[in-house]
């Protein structure tokens, strides 16, 4: 049987974490959990996942923040941010990092389609 | 008794009511702590298990009329319902109806009493957010608690219910100033669905401005800031005869801006009314365009002396302007370079022109202004 896939879901809204935990774990996924910027970070850059789903607005670092130091100690996994941010620069900012975009609110099973598409 | 024997025995009494006071306190911060932490835990199981019915599509969920009545289970919903759209909302709404959340929150806001029940009631309908949820908050419009009314006017907007929208409108005047005032900021909220009912209100009644609350109504319109409302608000101001709803209308021209609110904003600066030209001057400001610097160097010379401090500091915002604001130090009037200087002070000429002279880069116009200000200075002492 082929490991499971890992994904880090980084968000401080209790209600984001829970719901993508439940979601993902359904899907076969392994779900690692940070609820802060800083957890986010440390995971990413000590830990193996084939995908991180992080908000934009944490405490600790914001998530333009954790993507730019995870640049620098070439963490290369593919990431999707997710945010309720209405800052149309900052998404094309993303854009062109490489890094995909969800507005929240959002819809489950296209968050859940990207996220199949990056890790399959 | 020896004074001494009282002096102990009043120390006692006053250390054992202050000991029973501070166990007291402790007493009800810790009770106050437990609920918090109990109310956590059960709003994070309550997500964990509408979350796992969500992320399980065709699952049954296990819920019951008892969840309804727990304020954690409310927060989840209100929680989930803010984070998810499209299917997920679907899913939650069932979940709602499964529950019977909606009718319970109904019950309390019928109730008569405790406004701190009726409010969260209130306040839980308006963030799940549904049809039947819309009708229960369009009913307590009539409420007659003002923050139930308040509350509900505000569920309604951000629902986008835009039915909601002429209820709204004809109890403005049935309402106190700061209820008039939320009413206000509710219809704002709607955003562009609220343009047209707003406009059709105020064509209506413009002509009794004191009996409704048309003035309001033109500045949400105003803040709103929809461009395509600028022809319907130039035509009511053509036709307006009160001066307060033709400066309320000329606010809400140059908060929309755009070109069609420039014209009837050219005509309007004609007015024999100062008020109208100290308005239509600042309009001008707002709407940033330079074809109007000309018009504005022309007013900086008008007889009143707010319409000369509006032009100039509409100059100072726009392209171009401050240059109009240098010439106009030049003028034969007083009153002119009085506030062309203000202005010129105000956008930070006057310290960059201080700073060139202070590095021998100084010009013309930087010695006349700092010079005028020296002078104006020495006058006043």
């Amino acid at each position: 049987m082929p490991d499971k896939k890992r994904i880090l879901v980084a968000d401080d809204a209790e209600v984001v974490t829970t719901l993508l935990v439940s979601a993902l774990e359904v899907k076969g996924y392994e779900v690692v959990v940070a609820n802060n910027g800083r957890q986010a970070y440390d995971l990413g850059a000590d830990e193996e996942f084939d995908l991180a789903v992080v908000d934009q607005l944490m405490p600790g670092l914001l998530g333009t923040e954790i993507l730019a130091k995870w640049r620098e100690n070439n963490v290369t996994m593919p990431v999707i941010v997710l945010s309720g941010v209405e800052d149309d620069e900052l998404v094309v900012g993303f854009l062109e990092m490489g890094v995909d975009f969800v507005r929240k609110p959002f819809r489950l099973p296209e968050l859940l389609a990207r996220i199949s598409r990056y890790v399959s | 008794m020896t004074p001494f024997q009282a002096a102990v025995i009043v120390a006692v009494m006053v250390f054992a009511v202050g000991l029973v006071l501070l166990v007291g306190v402790v007493s009800l911060k810790w009770v106050h702590r437990r609920r918090t932490n109990a109310h956590k835990i059960r709003r994070g199981e309550y997500l964990r298990a509408i979350s796992q019915h969500i992320a399980a599509p065709g699952s049954i969920p296990r819920f019951s009329a008892l969840e309804a009545g727990d304020d954690a289970f409310i927060d989840a919903v209100i929680a989930l319902r803010s984070t998810l759209a499209g299917d997920g909302i679907e899913q939650l709404e069932g979940v709602v109806d499964l529950t019977g959340l909606i009718e319970q929150q109904a019950v309390k806001l019928r109730s008569l009493f405790p406004l701190g029940r009726r409010l969260r009631a209130v306040v839980a309908l308006a963030e799940i957010g549904d049809d039947r949820a819309a009708r229960i908050l369009l009913h307590h419009l009539n409420d007659r608690v003002p923050e139930i009314r308040v509350q509900s006017a505000r569920g309604l907007a951000r629902m986008r219910y835009t039915s909601a929208i002429d209820v709204i409108l004809d109890r403005l005047d049935e309402e106190s100033p700061w209820v008039q005032s939320r009413f206000a900021e509710s219809l704002a909220l709607f955003g562009r669905d609220a343009v047209w009912p707003l406009v059709a209100f105020i064509r209506v009644h413009h002509r009794h401005p004191k009996e409704r609350s048309i003035t309001e109504i033109i500045r949400i319109l105003g803040i709103i800031g929809d461009t395509e409302v600028g022809p319907a608000l130039a035509e009511l101001l053509y036709t307006a005869e009160d001066v307060e709803v033709r400066i309320a209308i000329i606010d809400s021209l140059g908060l929309i801006g755009g070109p069609l609110a420039l014209r009837p904003l050219r005509r309007m600066i004609q007015s024999e009314d100062w008020r109208v030209r100290a308005k239509t001057v600042k309009a001008f400001g707002l709407i940033g365009d330079p074809s109007v610097n000309s018009t504005l160097s022309e007013y900086l010379n008008d007889a009143s002396w707010w319409v000369r401090r509006n032009s100039a500091a509409a100059l100072r915002d726009l392209p171009g302007g401050l240059d109009l604001l240098h010439d106009a130090l030049n003028s034969p009037d007083a009153f002119t370079r009085d506030a062309a200087a203000e202005a010129l002070a105000d956008a930070g000429e006057l310290v960059a022109a201080q700073d060139r002279l202070e590095t021998g880069l100084g010009t013309d116009r930087d010695f006349r202004l700092v010079g005028y200000m020296q002078a104006s200075v020495g006058v006043q002492s």
